[in-house]
């Protein structure tokens, strides 16, 4: 690379660019994580203590979440949560990028998505906050129910996991929306009509001809759909209900409540650690290679 | 089985645009029929009739028949091989031929025994297992004959499907195409701007032009006896002068030429005396020894091509150029740039046609 940029731009802009990149790689990515898994080793000690007899390496914290049961009980649910708010992404998703990919004309398609992006140019604490006006007991939402006579009374989205789901699928729609557009719009649509000339229908033509080409396009989706959501913050902390709490709230807590930053350290690389198993599973059932999602 | 198709007067419009003017043909079961016209006059719009992608405007598809009206793509008797095969990349040789099978849930023992008979049919046995990435360009083509066979369609549509071949193969998969139709009796629609490969397989050829159809016949009397002085240019190489008709007697018709003088034709159209008209006389109609009822125009060589078995001759007259082919053995040493020569033809080789006239 260092040859390439030097032949390019000479030697002086070289060590320049590929200088910055060193430092960004390593000052801002990888000293901060070494710090971070060298905190989750050690014990919370007073600062007195640090570097004493007492500060010795063990996996102590690591061993806190399988004791804990309620903590443990969160970390499967946000999982679990996570998986669900995938698959709904997904499901949403799919038919509006197949759409936009095959179906609608150029103008059409150029409008939707920039429909589709304004409301990201909003803030998504905001974002999040709108939706819970709309879910409130008394919102909008209800109200429009109830005057369709959908519902006789006002429904609580907020107390469980409904509200939490909601505004996760709508704030990752496009990150699974453009990888599957992608996808989509390379496929010949000739490759299409073959299909339904042989005689399929839409459901078959989707499943054998469509989803099967997309497929890099859904897995780069899902996986960003799902690490992101796994990884939620600000969502679950304000459509969350007491009963609905989310792992990194956990962490959260640790860190700036409990004050325990070696603790909430090993939190947050157990979580990493089963995301990434999570999701090498996940490829290797759906037989997807890591060259596949990089196209 | 009743195969035919009748586009029983059939319009179709995209907004303003009337991509077909008003047609009515009917295409006979086990016929081999071709759509011959240059691009974008429409032949690919038919067949996307006839195969359900695009529902006409006015008028009617009819196969074997029956109305094809609100019949979507999927449920259709047709079957087409696209002008990029359009082969599934993600699926193996017999899972493409079998698709249209799987989708009819015929089992899998009958489908197995269905490709197995199709791949003998286009001479790639045992391929079945092969990708599609695999296979050479004419297997590719084979493959997606043979997927196309599998649902046994009542009609078959080909779009362009030898255009992406050299010439060699392509002219291998012309004799195969033909061979396949003879074997199947299927109706074969196939869609073309190169006359080669229409006249050499057709039964008929519908010739195309600006969404109308401008002449339909077999290939020797399109060539032979054009219609309309579009047919006459397009369908192989034509030497037209333009000149306005003085007479008409009997079939015949005599044109004042400006300079070459009055030259005279078959005529057999709605051509009038004091009409515009274009005079059209084959390269290969030309004489260099005048015979009786023989016209004569002067001219001089400007080229001489040796193609081998024929001459080719590029020759300027005082009005216009000529092409003219002569069998080789009429070369002699005063055939050379610059030299005079008079180029003769028949009375009865040459045909007058209007300006812009249709069938």
């Amino acid at each position: 690379m260092f040859n390439q940029l030097k032949a390019r731009f000479g030697s002086g802009l070289a060590v320049g660019v590929i200088g910055m990149i060193a430092i960004w790689i390593i000052a801002m990515v990888v000293l901060p994580q070494l710090l971070m898994v060298d905190y989750s080793f050690r014990p919370n000690l007073l600062p007195a203590e640090i570097g004493g007899p007492k500060d010795v390496y063990s996996l102590v914290n690591y061993q806190t979440l399988f004791t804990n049961k309620i903590h443990l009980e969160i970390f499967f649910k946000t999982i679990w949560s996570s998986v669900l708010v995938t698959g709904l992404t997904l499901i949403v998703s799919y038919p509006i990028a197949f759409y936009l990919a095959k179906v609608a004309t150029p103008q059409k398609a150029a409008l939707c998505l920039v429909l589709l992006i304004i409301p990201f140019w909003i803030n998504e604490i905001l974002r999040t906050f709108a939706w819970y006006i709309i879910l409130a007991y008394k919102g909008p939402l209800n109200a429009l129910l109830l005057w369709l006579g959908f519902i006789h009374r006002p429904i609580r989205f907020l107390s469980g996991d409904g509200g939490v789901l909601i505004g996760m699928v709508y704030a990752y729609i496009l990150f699974m929306i453009f990888p599957i557009y992608n996808a989509i719009e390379s496929l010949d649509t000739n490759q299409i009509k073959a299909a339904r000339n042989l005689g399929a229908g839409w459901i078959r033509t989707h499943w054998r001809v469509v989803i099967p080409h997309a497929k890099p396009g859904i897995a780069t989706g899902c996986i960003m759909t799902f690490m992101l959501a796994a990884g939620s913050y600000a969502v679950p902390s304000i459509l969350g209900s007491p009963g609905s709490r989310w792992f990194t709230q956990i962490i959260y807590n640790w860190f700036f409540e409990g004050g325990d930053w070696n603790q909430g350290a090993a939190y947050a690389f157990l979580l990493l650690v089963i995301c990434i198993g999570f999701i090498a599973l996940v490829m290797r059932v759906f037989k997807v290679g890591l060259g596949d999602i990089a196209k | 089985m009743d195969s035919s198709v009748h586009l029983d007067n059939v319009v179709m419009q995209f907004g303003e645009f009337t991509a077909i003017q008003k047609t009515d043909l009917q295409i006979e079961s086990g016929e081999f029929f071709s759509f011959l016209g240059p691009s974008g006059c429409g032949k690919t719009t038919i067949l996307n009739m006839i195969s359900g992608f695009l529902e006409p405007t006015h008028g009617d598809v009819k196969i074997g028949g029956q109305s094809m009206r609100g019949v979507p793509a999927n449920k259709r008797p047709t079957s087409m091989i696209f002008q990029n095969l359009a082969l599934f990349p993600l699926m193996t040789v017999a899972e493409n031929i079998e698709f249209g099978l799987e989708v009819r849930g015929v089992s899998k023992a009958e489908r197995k025994k269905t490709s197995d008979r199709l791949l003998e049919l286009v001479a790639l046995d045992g391929s079945g297992s092969k990708k599609v990435t695999e296979l050479s360009g004419g297997q590719r083509q084979r493959i997606a004959i043979a997927r196309a066979l599998a649902v046994e369609p009542r009609v078959l549509l080909l779009d362009e499907p030898l255009s992406a071949l050299d010439l060699k193969l392509r002219q291998h998969m012309r004799a195969e195409l033909k061979d396949i139709q003879r074997k199947t009796g299927i109706t074969f629609i196939y869609i073309t701007h190169d006359q080669g490969e229409a006249l050499t397989m057709s039964d008929r050829v519908g010739v195309m032009s600006a969404g109308r159809l401008q002449q339909v016949a077999d290939p020797i009397t399109l060539y032979r006896d054009p219609h309309t002085s579009f047919v006459a240019s397009f369908v192989g190489e034509n030497n037209g002068i333009e000149g306005k008709v003085l007479s008409l007697n009997n079939g015949m018709a005599e044109m004042d030429c400006g300079q070459l003088g009055r030259l005279q034709g078959r005529v057999h159209n709605t051509v009038k005396a004091g009409d515009q008209a274009t005079l059209f006389i084959r390269p290969e109609h030309f004489r260099l020894q005048a015979e009786d009822n023989m016209l004569t125009i002067p001219s001089k060589i400007e080229e001489v091509n040796f193609e081998g078995a024929y001459l080719t001759l590029n020759a300027n007259t005082a009005a216009t150029k000529l092409a003219i082919q002569l069998g080789a053995h009429q070369f002699s040493e005063s055939l050379v740039a610059g030299a005079d020569i008079s180029l003769s033809y028949k009375v009865e080789d040459a045909i007058i046609l209007g300006a812009a006239e249709y069938v």
